[in-house]
């Protein structure tokens, strides 16, 4: 019986500490306060709070909080927060992934503030950039980090089988395949790795080419889409060829650059951050532009992949205190990215920023190559690129069609599948 | 006058019964059945986002036609027919050979045969797909074992990646079903077993006439929970090989969260996929209640 | 049992604790080394252990990660056995048609995916205002279908002559729930508290989408975030992972004699 009362004593007391200790709602702190969301410590929770004190040095009374939180459960709040009608449990700022930019101010318009009139100047960020978070000639976004493509290689391994990086620079998927077999023949490494059933080589083939899913109406158009087919086919060839060799996870693509099984990639440049945990290898990485498509109008060197960008939600309460802050910081100020670049290693899309002497200085790991500018000079040449409302659908669809085509099945056809599914999930 | 008493008595306690389940039933009411109740007239609905509008039975027919679904489906109750027989034997076997009295370190080896399912899937999905990866240790030993020349990606071929789905199932949710034939096993008295094996019994035939029998509540009780989780199955299609290859193990579950969050939202389309899923679990869970649950 | 049969039953243990401890093995053995040593796919201890250890809680709050999922789990795990139980204890002990009907369709309400009725759920919550509360956080899951089935079935064994024992004592109904069932079903009880406790510990979703505050970061969210980010520091990743399995593993283990080794007779 004691015990008993022992037991229902203790969950009662519990059951108050507990109701007693939680319930802080968002908005205490008044109106100097900012709430954000993003998701990398390393990276953008560590810029924003850098943004935050440079503009606290200016606004004593200023405060920041970044609340660490996963891109997937970003959306899913989002999703869940935009549909209950409830903008108000929203944070003032979120980090938006650009392919999912469109998708969201076009489902929820009501959730985004629109940031052409606030001031901004867009015109300091490369243009391909930008262009994810315009919808409807409507800014959205204020641009951050980059997602250029960029080849890297592994010195040492070509030097093996006779290359130089020069031997990759400006050259065309072809001309790739031919050099990997020798590659793959003399070192038994492949060029490249990627993530079985993920469509993230695909997408960067079409951009580069300045290619898309989508018509200029937002329909599908992957049916007679002469840079899909040929995507689809140089993605073969890479496969069979043994130049490309899939893994299972992303954790085993990291494994394949830091544990030397491959001779190189193609990424986002926010690969190298990965490529330079392995200190050992210091020195035998250089990098530069990827290969173009064989006979394809529009053909080019450079693409994009990932990226993110600053967007302020309807739950924010002072618009006016956070348009100013990303002006002053994320879009006014070199000082932000000068702080951020050698410590986070990570570069932004803010053009100003290039012209600082942080860009300029040569990387040790990548034998000496001044890495930063040569990226910001990779962005300026990038084709934009109509990511489309149904971007994740039509991603899935084409990372099954990629599946299939590995497998055996015609092209034409699994294309044409992959366009009905797109268009059955979009009706 | 004592027959009056007597009535109100059994009356007194079919109330006070119906008094300890409210507690209960009121909570589910609130929090499952009224967001189902949101969720089925949704269901009705179709649009992108907060465009919707009253549609009919159009998503309930528009399923049909939906060719990733139906691979959802087919992939589901492929899980379901072989996994939870195996795993559901198997479970019932470590919990009869560790209720022996004559083992030691019992408990260890239930802390072992427990630990899959406590272990959180960051970290075993990451492994199987490394012990199953074509230079992976699955592979180093079926080829020193002379039984592959070459590595086999397993996870890229549609039929050994389902199966590999169900290695996983079996090995995280074995341990876990075993704790409740374990528990049920407790309320066994061990002299009936002495009494058979004087009677001659062998093992397996007090194993059939006396544990199973004895544990049929609970096996009806993981029965139906193991057909609901897998008809509803997520974190291995997500996590374990993303749906892939080309949606050869995608999950109705997995699809649903992709048409909610991940893609433009067609909130009323999966709604109504959700109610194909109850109702699969509702005759399921209906077809094992009548077979086995009886009070005898 | 004979000496043969009795090294087969250790020889199937032993290899099936090896395949169910493996994956944890690797988990301790790569919060040991650096993230480099773990891509690079080594499995054997090393000597990272403390080094991971200062970084992680140099970046986590991860003694407030770890007080606020045991304080949502425990308070969590006792209110809803005591509801869950008494509920099935109802279903059986005063079993008649209506009740077994009402069973039925309780069972429902596990039948339709999470992904469905989040939103309406969360539409709910947002208007009695109870977003970023501790009672949203743990109200969805006090009640679940599961619980009250197994104690339902469970109670089925609970003799029947205890009761009208206790009756003819002058024991009322809920006394008898409580001074005799509860003892009584203490193996029922143990392995429902493991089960539930670990649910509670794990669960996800629902915490992440109703709790936007900053210090409510539970172990499974903390964990979540260590994986997201351009570049993953596996050590790091695993021993936080590890951190967050251990609980339930203790829990299980010093519970287990509870469910798995006779204590029946302790009431008669």
């Amino acid at each position: 019986m004691k015990r008993r009362v022992l037991v229902s004593l203790l969950a009662a007391s519990m059951t108050a500490s507990m109701v007693a200790g939680t319930v802080v709602s968002a908005d205490e702190g008044g109106d100097n306060k900012l709430t954000v969301w993003c998701w990398d410590p390393a990276f953008n929770i560590y810029a924003m709070e850098e943004a935050g004190n440079i503009y606290k040095a200016d606004h004593p009374d200023f405060e920041l909080e970044v609340v660490e939180t996963p891109w997937a459960d970003v959306q899913t709040k989002l999703t869940t927060a935009a549909t209950s009608n409830d903008l108000e449990s929203l944070p003032d700022i979120i980090l938006m992934q650009d392919n999912a930019f469109q998708k969201n101010t076009l489902t929820y318009p009501e959730a985004f503030v629109a940031l052409t009139d606030s001031g901004i100047d867009f015109s300091s960020f490369a243009e391909a950039k930008t262009a994810y978070s315009v919808v409807d000639g409507v800014n959205y976004g204020v641009p951050f980090d980059n997602g250029t493509v960029v080849a890297a290689y592994r010195t040492d391994i070509l030097e093996e089988a006779g290359y130089t990086v020069d031997d990759f620079t400006d050259i065309t998927w072809d001309e790739y395949i031919e050099k990997g077999q020798d590659i793959l023949e003399k070192t038994g490494k492949p060029l490249l790795s990627c993530q079985a059933g993920e469509s993230d080589v695909i997408m960067m083939m079409m951009q580069s080419a300045g290619a898309s899913l989508f018509d200029e109406e937002g329909n599908p158009a992957m049916v007679d889409n002469e840079a899909l087919k040929k995507v689809m086919e140089t993605y073969k060839t890479l496969k069979e060829t043994g130049v490309l060799t899939e893994v299972n996870d992303w954790d085993q693509y990291v494994s394949s650059l830091t544990g030397s099984t491959v001779a190189g990639t193609i990424n986002g440049c926010w690969i190298l951050a990965s490529i330079q945990t392995a200190e050992d290898q210091s020195g035998s990485w250089a990098i530069t532009n990827m290969p173009s498509l064989v006979d394809v109008e529009g053909a080019t060197n450079y693409s994009n992949n990932g990226g993110s960008s600053w967007a302020v939600t309807a739950g924010c309460k002072n618009t006016e205190l956070a348009f100013d802050f990303l002006k002053s910081t994320f879009a006014g100020s070199v000082e932000l990215y000068e702080t951020i670049l050698p410590s986070s290693g990570a570069l932004a899309t803010y053009l100003p920023a290039a012209e600082s002497d942080v860009y300029a200085e040569p990387q040790e790991f990548f034998g000496g190559q001044a890495i930063y500018s040569l990226i910001t000079d990779f962005a300026s040449k990038t084709p934009s690129n109509n990511t489309g409302v149904y971007y994740y659908e039509a991603r899935d669809a084409v990372a099954t069609a990629i599946t299939n085509v590995v497998g055996g099945a015609d092209i034409d056809s699994e294309i044409q599948v992959a366009q009905e599914t797109v268009e059955f999930q979009m009706g | 006058m004592g027959k009056t008493k007597k009535m109100s008595l059994a009356k007194k306690q079919n109330l006070t019964g119906w008094g300890f389940l409210t507690p209960a039933a009121l909570l589910i009411a609130a929090m499952s059945f009224y967001p189902m109740i949101q969720a089925f007239i949704l269901s009705f609905q179709s649009g992108k986002g907060n465009a919707l509008k009253f549609a009919g039975l159009y998503n309930y027919q528009r399923m049909l036609k939906d060719t990733v679904f139906m691979q959802s489906v087919k992939n589901c109750f492929f899980y379901l027919i072989i996994q939870v027989p195996i795993m559901l034997v198997l479970a019932l076997m470590f919990a009869s050979l560790l209720n022996n009295k004559d083992l030691r370190f019992k408990g260890f080896f239930r802390t072992a045969i427990f630990l899959p399912c406590a272990t959180s899937l960051v970290s075993y999905a990451t492994i199987f797909r490394a012990l199953f990866a074509k230079d992976g240790l699955v592979n180093s030993i079926l080829i020193n074992l002379g039984i592959l020349n070459v590595g086999y990606d397993f996870l890229t071929h549609p039929m050994s990646a389902r199966i590999i789905i169900i290695i996983a199932l079996v090995w995280r949710w074995t341990g876990y079903n075993m704790v409740f034939y374990l528990s049920g096993l407790q309320n066994i008295e061990y002299s009936v077993y002495e009494a058979a094996k004087i009677d001659g019994a062998s093992p397996w035939q007090s194993f059939w006439r006396i544990t199973v029998p004895l544990l049929k509540p609970t096996i009806l009780l993981t029965a139906i929970m193991s057909t609901n989780g897998t008809l509803q199955l997520f974190d291995e299609s997500v996590n374990l090989t993303g749906g892939g290859p080309a949606n050869a193990t995608i999950t109705m579950s997995h699809y649903i969260y992709n048409m909610t969050f991940k893609y433009v939202p067609s909130f009323g389309y999966a709604a109504a996929m959700s109610y194909l899923i109850l109702i699969l679990v509702a005759i399921l869970a209906f077809i094992q209640m009548k077979v086995g649950d009886s009070r005898d | 049992m004979t000496k043969g049969k009795k090294i087969l039953a250790y020889g199937v243990l032993i290899i099936a604790s090896f395949i169910s401890i493996f994956p944890l093995y690797w988990m301790v053995c790569a919060a040991t080394n650096t993230s480099l040593d773990v891509t690079r796919g080594r499995i054997i201890p090393g000597t990272h252990l403390i080094e991971n250890f200062k970084n992680l809680v140099s970046q986590y709050n991860v003694a407030g990660a770890m007080w606020n999922s045991f304080r949502y789990a425990i308070v969590l795990t006792i209110i809803s056995m005591f509801i869950c139980s008494l509920a099935g204890y109802g279903f059986e002990i005063y079993h008649d048609k209506g009740k077994d009907l009402v069973m039925s369709i309780i069972l429902l309400a596990m039948m339709v995916p999470f992904a469905a009725t989040l939103i309406p759920l969360y539409r709910l919550f947002s208007k009695v205002g109870l977003l970023n509360s501790a009672i949203g956080f743990i109200l969805p899951t006090i009640s679940t279908p599961f619980l009250i089935m197994m104690f339902r079935q469970s109670a089925r064994s609970f003799p029947h002559d205890i009761i009208e024992a206790a009756r003819m004592d002058g024991l009322g109904e809920f006394q008898i729930f409580i001074r005799m069932f509860i003892p009584t079903m203490r193996s029922t009880y143990a392995a429902a508290l493991t089960i539930t406790f670990m649910n509670a510990w794990n669960n996800y979703l629902w915490p992440k989408v109703i709790m936007t505050d900053k210090n409510s970061i539970t172990m499974p969210m903390l964990v979540a975030n260590l994986k997201e980010g351009y570049v993953t520091d596996y050590g790091m990743l695993m021993l936080a992972v590890f951190l967050c399995t251990i609980p339930t593993a203790i829990i299980f283990f010093f519970l287990q004699k509870n469910f798995a080794e006779g204590i029946t007779g302790a009431v008669k």
